[in-house]
């Protein structure tokens, strides 16, 4: 049963490790580099720190790293895992499509067995495929990660990879078992995934844990928001309540000496209902809670939804 | 002994629908039997009951004393399936199919199964996917042959094949019979073909059984009457009668008899199966008929 499964997934599997080869063959190079120049830029230093000449380094560093991690900030990679995941659910929906699983279920072994080791078979190679990614991408963004802190690429480290993989597989089988066509089910399942990853990323994911707000003056440094993740930061009053003002406030505000424009009186912004930033936020410290949450949900609905089409598959005439 | 097949009161519903209903038979041990009945009797659904594929909707049904789906660890090794289409993995080598044989079935017989795949000369690296249909059914014989069963049940197996492909399936058939003495049930809604290897019969109508028995008993008792009219009832009250029908002074019964015929204003003859089988097929025509119009 172990050599059918592996033998029916193999061209799946063989797609996955040759994607998961083509993203190591890219960012492993890129990562190594990156690391070095971090260390010979001494940008070290600027972790956590706020300054021009920080500003300045960091933006020195990141374009000296090339043009990868700009690819990754675009977003379009998050298609990966539910890519794999969709595409290990193939060989389990084809063979109900084909009729073949009337062959398998009338050899020696159970229905419950063949069930069993097929579904194994699939979220073991989607576990380890998620693993693998966010291994990948883990261990490319530690020195990004030290600038910017975990948040930044959230979507690519530690746990929620994997809890990714799983909800695709689960969503291509629950739909495939449904609509009992492969190839619509797949494309169905597909965009299941993204609109829901698209709903969690967008919408959801900033309301798990009610976001933290500060409101700060201007010319203070302010709290440290460098490794936070910060939803919205607006121009305020005292109370925090966003600045509806017209631009003009600036030339009135706008504090003049001999050597030109000296900066924005604090006493006139404050009359104008501005003079304060008003920043919401989710604090570095939160990272391991959210990514937790994260992978429940994710994993948790792509595991009963697995349970969902092994249950209609046992049960199916 | 146990039958090899016994069904009670079996009956699967799909929706508002009967597939099967009121199915009650048992197939001895050792016997070929054919299945027969029109398309959509529910030869299928009966078969797959059979092997635990389909869950009855009510009744029961027991392969060697067992139920298919409650004991299927036990059912499964000694029960061999062909389903009506040969479902195989079509991108396998012939090889790689019989690896799958031996994988899922402990009883597997590989040698044997190596030998009937040279016999029929079929090359083992080849696709499965490029053989022709009647080297598929082969293939799939192959593979329920090799587990070494005790029942094999066929469903349609030779539907799709062209005459000469059906009759080396059937020889195949027959032969692994004589060499193991398996217990075969094989559907079809041709009976021609079917009759040259089978020696029970059971008609399926209307998703009912209409007739079970060894095909020397069903031929010996059922009879062709002819003669008057205004006699039908008597006979009707003694014997079975599948079919009548009524000229203008005459009348022809076709009965299936309780014991002799022996009432002297009717001349007696003898049927063959094939008559036999095609009134019990017209009496459900004709029931399908009233209910559509019903």
């Amino acid at each position: 049963m172990i050599w059918l499964s592996w033998r029916q997934q193999r061209i799946e599997t063989l797609i996955t490790a040759l994607l998961l080869v083509i993203l190591a063959g890219a960012f492993i190079p890129a990562g190594i580099h990156a690391a070095d120049l971090f260390a010979q830029q001494h940008v070290a230093r600027c972790a956590n720190r706020q300054s021009q000449a920080c500003g300045f380094a960091v933006g020195n560093y990141i374009l000296s790293t090339g043009v990868l991690r700009g690819l990754l900030d675009s977003g379009w990679f998050n298609l990966i895992p539910g890519l794999i995941g969709v595409a290990l659910a193939t060989p389990i929906l084809q063979d109900l499509e084909n009729g073949t699983v009337r062959l398998a279920w009338t050899q020696s072994i159970t229905r419950r067995r063949w069930i069993a080791t097929k579904l194994g078979f699939a979220v073991g190679t989607a576990v380890l495929a998620g693993a693998l990614f966010s291994v990948l991408f883990t261990w490319y963004e530690v020195p990004f990660d030290r600038i910017f802190g975990h948040w930044d690429k959230f979507d690519f480290e530690w746990f929620v990879p994997v809890a990714y993989t799983l909800f695709a597989l689960g969503l291509a089988l629950a739909v495939g078992v449904v609509i009992r066509r492969s190839a619509p089910a797949l494309v169905v399942a597909y965009g299941i995934y993204v609109a829901g990853r698209v709903f969690v990323e967008s919408w959801l994911r900033q309301r798990l844990i009610t976001p933290l707000s500060v409101t700060f003056g201007s010319r203070s440094a302010g709290p440290n928001l460098n490794n936070a993740w910060v939803i919205t930061q607006y121009p305020s009053n005292k109370a925090g309540h966003p600045f509806v003002g017209t631009p003009g406030v600036f030339q009135e505000c706008a504090q003049t000496g001999s050597k030109g424009f000296k900066g924005l009186s604090q006493a006139c912004m404050e009359r104008h209902g501005a003079g304060f930033t008003h920043a919401v936020y989710q604090p570095a410290s939160r990272f391991w809670e959210f990514q937790g949450i994260e992978f429940a949900l994710f994993a948790g609905v792509g595991l009963l939804l697995i349970a969902f089409a092994a249950w209609r598959v046992l049960r199916a005439d | 002994m146990t039958a090899a097949l016994e069904t009670q009161a079996l009956g699967k519903r799909y929706g508002s629908q009967w597939a099967l209903r009121d199915c009650t038979l048992e197939i001895p041990r050792g016997s070929v039997t054919a299945l027969v009945g029109p398309n959509g009797a529910g030869k299928t659904t009966l078969l797959r009951m059979a092997v635990g594929l389909t869950s009855p909707s009510e009744g029961s049904v027991r392969v060697l004393g067992l139920d298919p789906e409650a004991d299927a660890g036990d059912a499964l090794p000694r029960v061999g399936f062909l389903a009506q289409e040969h479902p195989l993995f079509g991108g396998f080598t012939v090889a790689e199919m019989l690896r799958v044989g031996r994988e899922l079935n402990p009883g597997w017989d590989d040698d044997a199964a190596r030998a009937r795949i040279a016999e029929l000369g079929l090359p083992l690296k080849k696709k499965v996917r490029s053989l022709s249909g009647g080297q598929r059914a082969q293939v799939a014989l192959t593979l329920a042959l090799a587990k070494r069963p005790d029942v094999l049940l066929l469903d349609e197996p030779v539907a799709s094949l062209d005459p000469l492909a059906r009759r080396e399936f059937l020889q195949s058939v027959l032969e692994a019979v004589a060499e193991r003495g398996l217990t075969v049930v094989l559907s079809s809604h041709i009976l021609a073909e079917l009759e040259r290897v089978c020696d029970h019969l059971v008609i399926l109508a209307v998703g009912r059984t209409q007739l079970v028995g060894s095909i020397d008993e069903i031929v010996s008792s059922h009879r062709l009457l002819t003669g008057p009219r205004d006699a039908a009832e008597d006979v009707a009250r003694l014997h079975e009668v599948v079919r009548e029908s009524h000229a203008d002074r005459q009348t022809t019964l076709l009965v299936h008899a309780n014991g002799h015929v022996y009432d002297s204003r009717w001349t007696v003859h003898e049927l063959d199966l094939e008559e036999i089988v095609l009134a019990y097929l017209g009496q459900d025509a004709a029931r399908r008929r009233e209910e559509a119009v019903a």
